[in-house]
């Protein structure tokens, strides 16, 4: 699994940055994805899938920041979620505690 | 000095939030208590990926493997890569150094669990045998 494909002998690849990826920060999607964030963790899925092709292609730069970016788009999934939950319960008490105020 | 301070910080920070985490889940009843539900479902009546995953959290800690994956089968499956991944990104942060889960770079994996993540959705939704089997409440 840690095993990264190993270039053809003989080709040396132009400026291969032999430190590992930027971390691609998959982790946090997925976990917004088992707790339920999935429109904004669909952003940082695609993020995360391009942060290895840019490294391999030699952008250092563009692949360190489609992994901030990456990480930056789970966050807000993963605060957009419950805010928008705790708005909708805000909004949800505040009439029915109007309609239940005018029934009495 | 300094470097072996922010360190033992971080190492305190993650054992309370890990701490906090287990303690609240193994003592309170997701079902009953005073948990968010799923906002989806709250809002929409469908079920999404996650729903169920806060009581079958419950039920693992509680060591009921069969009634968790009765909540949130692919929650329960995921899990393990979710510990493992997870468990890198803190140790990177708290020595600085930078291991790589390799899997969450494969395209396939990738393109692969969400793609099952999205069939999962729909076909939790649906109400009649098997796939109800796959709703929270199966």
């Amino acid at each position: 699994m840690e095993t990264p494909s190993n270039p053809p002998m003989g080709t040396p690849e132009p400026n291969q940055p032999m430190s590992p990826p930027p971390d691609n920060n998959l982790v946090w999607a997925i976990l917004c994805t088992v707790l339920c964030c999935m429109p904004l963790g669909i952003v940082s899925i695609i993020k995360s899938t391009q942060v290895k092709e840019l490294w391999l292609k030699g952008d250092t730069a563009g692949a360190q920041k489609a992994a901030n970016d990456a990480k930056k788009w789970a966050i807000w999934g993963a605060v957009i979620g419950p805010v928008i939950y705790i708005l909708f319960l805000v909004v949800y008490f505040l009439i029915f505690g109007l309609y239940a105020l005018g029934s009495y | 000095m300094l470097l072996e301070a922010t360190k033992t910080l971080k190492i305190a920070l993650i054992f309370t939030v890990l701490g906090g985490f287990i303690l609240i889940y193994y003592f309170f009843n997701p079902s009953t208590n005073f948990f968010l539900p799923c906002p989806i479902y709250y809002t929409t009546g469908f079920y999404c990926p996650g729903c169920g995953s806060q009581r079958a959290i419950h039920l693992l800690l509680h060591g009921n493997i069969i009634g968790a994956f009765r909540f949130n089968p692919l929650m329960v499956l995921t899990l393990p890569l979710l510990i493992y991944g997870l468990g890198i990104t803190v140790a990177n942060w708290i020595f600085g150094t930078s291991y790589r889960f390799m899997l969450f770079y494969s395209k396939l994996f990738i393109f692969g669990y969400f793609g099952i993540a999205i069939l999962y959705w729909v076909l939790r939704n649906l109400p009649f045998y098997p796939f109800n089997l796959l709703s929270p409440s199966g």
